[in-house]
């Protein structure tokens, strides 16, 4: 046994020595000590959270089916799960009045937005976060199970070139596309808006390359990415190529997000039915179109506290800020309304569009009434003049699709490809709530992108429609 | 399971020591030292006072009749050193004897609390004079049986320089706490607090339900009057042995022990009223006549007809209402609260076992009332609303504490404290609690009294909802909270010193939040009822164990050596509840139509070991070195180790002979210290990590996962360096006091939540990377005087100064973070930035301010981007203690004034009543000031809807605590109560304002805890008139 074999025999041993050596002995103490806090065996410091998964456990077919599912909540999220543009781009558009005091909100509908608009960051995130998933699952369906069903992943191109379009149709032109790749960014660099669509549109073309079968979800995903691409199409210029790329898209398609009650609501009853902060709008700043008031089937309306609105359950006559009047959607009246953000309709109103463009007015007349009946409209007659026809099908096409993201890109169809005056088109002359509206066609690029080291990320190379 | 684990603990602690616990006998060759200590002002004996023979580990602690014994002492001349909180250090020398008795008596003289002679450090306690920082003192014994205090807000708040405190202004609401200014970005900045030696939980904002901004802080447990002694260790050159964690400073606590003698019996007893006295802004209205119900003011409606219509002949007013329902006696929603407390504390013992304990009840009702007009219509109607409703801020609390002090032999003692706290908090709907909250609608009333709801209900000015419904929200917060450790000191030699602390602090927390079936405002759902019911665990674990050698190195020289190591474990674990579509008469989640749930849960824990050395020369001077390394699971996976070293030297000049010897100066010291420390990083930043989620899809929801965070491999802990130099000075006989500090702390690699591009499309908006650098630079200054110290008047005076200088000076080459407040490098911290009016005038003479799109033609000119409008939080602190005594000593009045300035404060709630509401008077009143009509139509109706305007000055000067407290003659108490002592104080906290330039409710008024916050709605602080009976028998 060692001299020093007990605590006591040491400290004994420790007072007889002289101060020196005493210090020294100390010191070394000290130092083992020290070392022992820095060099404690690791497995003290491993802590496990339940909270979270890791990269690992995606490396299956099961986690790149998860991540699939993920790229669709997200496009819910980005859509008409969140305050996205759909809502937002309705509320800088015609569509929507603001109700509730936030300035964020109001500087949207007063067409004065700054790029900080908190917002707007976020619906820019949600549709980027749809777009990652949805590049992600590609990878992992491709590495993981490559014999899943082919629409599947025809359905991530999907989702893809739908955000893609949507922000190209409400951003100014500088658009950036980042990435994650092995756990690193990829910065995107800014991208003019025709790149944008180009990005959209091959995008769609990967989807439609794969998806080849003729079930109901193979079926359910060609329809989306047809119409998705006529859209761009439509938005680079090509009525022709547009209207040939949803051919044969029944006009009853639809492309649906589901909502529940418990964990992802339908953001237009939230906002408008349950909050009060959307108004459905009417002639907004003079151009805007009389949706409340249209008594339209197409955007059925009730004013707060009438009869017709106290059947869905809005019983209180003001919106969020007190003011009247408050007009309530009936298109999607609870929680859990499922509501398509693609549609046969809007292959129609695109080839109305195209026959429009190639001069065939009375064609497009007749593809208008047609989709009309399916509404139970009366037929139109025809306008009368190529501007009033334009107006026209540009009337049908808001009232058709109201609520689905398309009316700012259309207003800057109206200006960049019918050659309109931006004052003729969007809401202008005094705001409702004081001042008057300001002279954005596009929305500003969130300030948050200037943290992208890209040079000119998040600054909009121009901000023309 | 858990008391079973601090059993092992508390057997395996005892386990260590019992080999060292020499018998009694062993000592007879030594001899043995006695004596009485007595307060020298009036002779009487003191108890607690600590009697250490100087150079050595041996000592004792006096009994309730100033009696110590210190057994075991070696013959020969010895240096006895005698110290208690509140008095001055006192020395004596005798001769020991083997085998002999030797008597020594010293008095001790009272000095201001803040100068104790001993101050705590991670190494234990230490002489003041031995440490080179300045370590700011509460004597909260003292404080508490004084000054009306109801919480440990009320103990800290303006008594220590260098120590912002924001006390909350509801019943139970939290308190925020910065130590020498704010330096982290993205971190917490709230300092740590330590009791009786282990960490213990001081989070703000503690709470999973909201109800608009104010929020519990984990503060608010504590009881004040278990503390005998608060110190603040200021900054990382102090707080470096405090490890990864400590940069935002260190509060040390220290409850309350037994002293030997006879059951010490204390009942104390607390009547206090509460009321709001602030002055709430009125509503305004303007109405017009119109033909249609767009343009017809009506008391149904909101149309009025704003100034700049009236200036653009847009609409005619036809008359100006106003209205401010908190001045109306029918329509206010304050009352008068009540606050009542009943305690009960013994302490006594003997010389080997002394025992603290303690129990008490609070409760104390806010002042948010059911209005008269609302009682009239409840009553009218046969209705009534819950007791809860109808009391919607209330705090009911339990405290018991049980201490216990062991003295198993001269070389070895035992320390266990345990704590307890049940607490329940009642906060109602308000703040920024959405258009259901009570501020909601008292600050948004529309400038009348009658107007009416869509039903033809008369809403008496309130905006849209009244009590009867806003209350039925019930929001309540139950803590169970046990605060338990043990310690072990051990001597195995005169010059060595072993030391051990254990505990944990575990907190229960269950938040819950309640609309019954047809209860609550009528928005949204929450009609149809819902319950959430939140219960999260929190447990902090800390093990600290170190060992102090010391030794004389030569006749001059003595030298002290400290290791020692910690380990530290927090656990986080919560499981959340929510269930909506309640049935009539149901309370609980399981009765809703819908349930949801969620699970929650973190761990972090930090292992760290430390060495410091130090050297004292001449007892003069004193030299610190020290090195602390840490290790923590939050770090990077390619991190692994911190270091933060730290020296100090204190040089007390004027025991140099060189030094000129003058009357007046009884002491002049020198001091600087160098440290750093750091604060760690959350406990998943570091990786990558996706999560999961729902999808939906036709057949209903699938689980699914998204990607999270991209994480960051080389995350490490904040890193906070900090130069402090002082000088500290005791003049004319001990009656004067200086103490004046100098600061420097610079956080380096400071965790900025760098802003994620949106493109990159992760779920996390932000990463943390260590890329900043915030500078804070200051002066903090202590000065006391006894000015009269006579027998029948006694009158001393202190002020506490502090101003400190924030500045970010890197932000990493990142952009700007935020927008009305923003991180820019250069700038301080949490600046307040917006598109500044730079002018404003009446060009046309028609009384009205009006903006015009055309420079020409607009009457009020805004800078075209953010320009600085100044800082968010106090740069400059003071306040002003004075205090007279009477009558011997027998009635003592005390006051308080404090001043903060230097910031701006966000004036939200005149911004949202301009701006939303509309009931502002600067858009209805064409007598409104042109610049409140300027700042309006800059937010209203300027493209940039620039909020500058609101930016207000926040200087302030509060008249914080006036008291009187009278000790009736022992005698009497004697004779007539056959007690010890009684003790009434009758006290007001926070009187009023005395000066400010704010225009808003009060400049301490704000609903959150956050680093920077604004006046959003909230409450102004109540003012509380207590009367307190302290009976001691």
């Amino acid at each position: 046994m060692s001299r020093y074999s007990t605590m006591r025999g040491f400290f004994h041993r420790a007072i007889s020595l002289r101060p020196m050596r005493l210090a020294a002995l100390t010191a070394a103490t000290a130092a083992a000590t020290l070392a022992a806090g820095a060099c404690t065996p690791s497995d003290f410091l491993q802590v496990t959270d339940p909270d979270i998964i890791n990269p690992g456990d995606v490396a299956s077919p099961a986690g790149a089916n998860a991540i699939r599912l993920g790229a669709i909540a997200r496009l819910n999220s980005a859509t008409t799960g969140g305050e996205s543009l759909l809502l937002l781009g309705g509320l800088f558009a015609d569509e929507w009045n603001n109700g509730d005091s936030f300035i964020a909100r109001q500087e949207i509908d007063q067409r004065t937005i700054t790029p900080q608009n908190n917002f707007l960051t976020d619906a820019n995130r949600a549709l980027h976060r749809a777009r990652l998933s949805a590049a992600q699952a590609v990878e992992l369906l491709r590495q993981y199970n490559p014999t899943a069903p082919t629409w599947q992943a025809a359905e991530m191109y999907f989702v893809q070139a739908y955000v893609e379009n949507l922000a190209a149709e409400h951003y100014c032109s500088g658009l950036v596309f980042s990435s994650v790749a092995n756990g690193a960014e990829v910065y995107g660099r800014p991208l003019t808006t025709a790149e944008a669509y180009a990005q959209a549109l091959a995008h769609a073309d990967s989807g439609l390359a794969l998806v080849t079968g003729t079930t109901a979800d193979a079926n359910r995903v060609r329809g989306a990415l047809q119409v998705t691409k006529g859209r761009i199409l439509l938005n680079l210029n090509r009525p022709a190529d547009a209207a040939t790329a949803v051919n044969g898209v029944a006009t009853n398609f639809q492309y649906l997000m589901y909502h529940s009650l418990v964990t992802n609501i339908n953001q237009y009853w939230n906002f408008n039915n349950l909050a009060g902060r959307y108004s459905v709008s009417t002639n907004e700043g003079t151009n805007g179109l009389n949706f409340a008031t249209a008594n339209d089937p197409r955007v059925p309306v009730c004013l707060g506290g009438d009869v017709a609105c106290r059947a869905i359950n809005v019983t209180k006559a003001t919106r969020d800020d007190l003011t009247a009047p408050y007009y309530v959607q009936r298109l999607w009246t609870t929680q859990e309304s499922p509501i398509a953000i693609v549609s046969g309709a809007e292959a129609r109103l695109i080839e109305a569009e195209a026959q429009l463009r190639a001069g065939n007015s009375t064609t497009s007349l007749g593809t208008l009434n047609t989709l009309r009946g399916t509404f139970s409209l009366p037929a139109l007659t025809d306008a009368g003049t190529d501007a009033a026809r334009v107006n026209q099908l540009f009337r049908e096409r808001a009232l058709t699709l109201f609520g689905r993201g398309t009316r700012t890109g259309d207003m800057r169809r109206l200006i960049r490809q019918y050659g309109r005056a931006a004052n003729t088109v969007f809401p202008t002359g005094a705001w409702h709530k004081g001042g008057n509206y300001g002279s954005d066609v596009t929305l500003p690029l969130p300030l948050a992108e200037q943290n992208n080291p890209t040079p000119g990320a998040g600054v909009c190379i121009d901000r023309n429609a | 399971m858990l008391s079973r684990s601090l059993a092992r603990i508390a057997l395996a602690v005892c386990a260590l020591a019992s080999p060292w616990l020499a018998p009694l006998a062993a000592q007879s060759a030594n001899g043995t030292l006695t004596g009485k200590i007595t307060d020298a002002a009036n002779g009487q004996p003191i108890g607690n006072v600590q009697v250490s023979i100087v150079g050595t580990t041996l000592g004792a602690l006096t009994n309730q009749d100033g009696v110590y014994v210190v057994r075991g002492i070696a013959p020969g001349a010895v240096t006895v050193r005698a110290i208690r909180i509140g008095f001055s250090e006192a020395r004596g020398t005798a001769t020991v004897s083997a085998a002999q008795t030797i008597t020594l008596n010293l008095q001790l003289k009272a000095v201001p609390a803040t100068l104790n002679p001993v101050v705590t450090t991670v190494t234990g306690e230490q002489r003041r004079i031995e440490v080179g920082n300045s370590i700011a003192q509460v004597n909260a014994e003292q404080v508490v049986e004084t000054r009306g205090v109801a919480n440990v807000a009320d103990l800290l708040t303006s008594r220590a320089a260098g120590v912002m405190v924001v006390p909350g202004v509801q019943t139970g609401a939290g308190v925020r706490v910065r130590i020498r200014g704010t330096s982290s970005i993205a971190l917490t900045n709230n300092p740590i607090w330590v009791i009786d030696g282990i960490r213990v939980d001081g989070s703000t904002g503690s709470s999973s339900v909201s109800v608009g901004g104010t929020t519990p802080s984990r503060v608010g447990d504590l009881n004040p009057e278990e503390i005998e002694s608060m110190e603040v260790v200021r900054g990382p050159s102090a707080a470096t042995l405090y490890g990864t964690d400590a940069a935002n400073g260190v509060i040390v606590i220290k409850t309350k022990r037994g002293v030997a003698g006879k059951p010490q019996w204390t009942y104390y007893t607390e009547q206090t009223g509460l009321q709001d006295r602030n002055q709430y802004p009125t509503a305004y209205r303007a109405w017009r006549t119109g033909t249609t119900g767009t343009t017809n003011s009506t008391a149904i409606n909101t149309v009025q007809c704003f100034l700049t219509q009236q200036a653009s002949n847009a609409c005619r007013v036809d008359s100006l209402t106003a209205f401010n329902l908190h001045d109306d006696k029918e329509t206010t929603p304050y009352g008068t609260g009540y606050r009542t407390q009943h305690g009960i504390q013994v302490k006594g013992g003997s010389e080997s076992v002394r025992y603290f304990l303690h129990g008490e009840y609070e409760n104390e009702d806010g002042v948010t009332k059911v209005p008269e007009f609302e009682q009239r219509y409840l009553s009218r109607l046969g209705l009534s609303l819950l007791p809860d409703q109808r009391n919607p801020n209330a705090l009911k609390k339990y405290t018991t504490r049980a201490n216990l002090n062991l003295t198993l032999s001269p070389k070895a003692d035992i320390t266990v404290s345990s704590g307890f706290t049940n607490q329940n908090v009642r906060l109602p709907s308000s703040d920024d609690s959405g258009t259901a909250g009570i501020a909601a609608n008292t600050y948004g009333g529309p400038g009348f009294k009658y107007n009416l709801t869509a039903t033809g209900d008369t809403l008496f000015g309130w905006r849209q909802f009244t009590p009867r419904d806003v209350y039925q929200r019930t929001t309540n917060q139950e803590i169970n909270r046990l605060i338990n450790s043990v310690g072990a000191n051990y001597r195995p030699s005169t010059w060595m010193f072993m030391r051990a602390n254990v505990g944990i602090d575990f907190i229960n927390r269950v938040d819950t939040q309640l609309c019954r079936f047809q209860n609550c405002a009528d928005i949204g759902q929450e009609r149809l009822g819902f319950k959430i019911d939140n219960r999260t665990n929190f447990f902090t674990y800390t093990a600290d164990v170190a060992a102090t050698a010391t030794k004389k190195l030569t006749d001059g020289i003595e030298s002290k050596t400290t290791f020692g190591g910690q380990m530290y474990r927090t656990i986080f674990d919560r499981n959340g509840a929510q269930g909506l579509v309640l049935p009539p008469g149901a309370v609980t989640v399981t009765a809703g139509a819908t349930k949801t749930a969620d699970e929650s849960s973190s761990e972090t824990r930090t292992l760290g070991g430390y060495i410091e050395e130090n050297l004292g020369f001449g007892d003069r001077l004193f030299l610190t070195g020290a090195v602390r390394s840490d290790r923590n699971s939050a770090f990077g996976a390619d991190f692994k180790t911190v270091f933060y070293p730290k020296l100090a030297a204190s040089y007390v000049i004027s025991q140099e002979s060189f030094f000129p010897k003058w009357s007046w100066l009884d002491q002049l010291r020198l001091r600087s210290a160098y440290g750093a420390s750091g604060v760690q990083p959350g406990t998943i930043d570091a990786v990558q990590f996706y999560s999961a989620t729902q999808g939906r899809g036709e057949s209903g929801e699938v689980p699914a996962l998204v990607y999270s965070t991209l994480g960051n491999r080389n995350l490490r802990p904040e890193r906070s360096t900090e130069l402090e130099v002082g000088i500290d000075g005791t003049y004319f006989g001990g009656r004067v006091n200086s103490e004046i500090t100098w600061y420097n702390k610079l956080s380096k690699d400071a965790l900025v939540s760098r802003i994620l591009p949106p493109s990159l499309g992760t779920g996390a908006t932000a990463r943390l990377e260590n890329l900043g650098e915030v500078r804070n630079r200051g002066v903090e200054a202590l000065i006391s005087a006894q000015l009269v110290q006579r027998r029948a008047l006694g009158l001393d005076v202190q002020l506490n100064l502090s101003h400190n200088d924030n500045l970010l000076q890197s932000l990493g080459g990142q952009p700007t973070i935020g927008t009305t407040q923003q991180q820019r490098a250069g700038y301080p911290l949490y600046g307040w930035w917006s598109r500044q009016l730079t002018g404003f005038e009446d060009k046309n003479g028609n009384g009205i301010i009006e903006y015009n799109a055309s420079d020409a033609l607009s009457e009020i000119t805004v800078t075209d981007t953010n320009v600085f409008i100044g800082y968010s939080t106090p740069r400059t602190e003071a306040a002003f203690t004075t205090g007279i005594d009477l009558f011997n000593k027998a009635l003592r009045l005390s006051a308080m004034v404090d001043y903060k300035g230097g910031m701006k404060i966000y004036n939200n709630t005149e911004r949202i009543r301009c701006a939303s509401r509309l009931n502002c008077r600067a858009i209805a009143d064409k007598n409104a000031s042109l610049f409140d009509q300027a700042r309006a139509v800059m937010v209203r109706e300027h493209p940039s809807r620039s909020v500058a305007g609101y930016f207000e000055d926040g200087d302030f000067l509060r008249f914080r605590e006036l008291s009187a407290t009278y000790q009736l003659p022992t005698a009497l108490v004697g004779s007539y109560f056959r007690g010890r002592n009684l003790t009434a104080t009758a006290s007001v906290r926070n009187l009023g304002i005395l000066w400010t330039k704010y225009t808003g409710v009060d400049p301490e008024a704000f609903g959150n805890t956050g680093d920077a916050p604004s006046e959003f709605q909230a409450f102004g602080p109540p003012t509380y008139f207590a009367l307190r009976i302290s009976f001691g028998f």
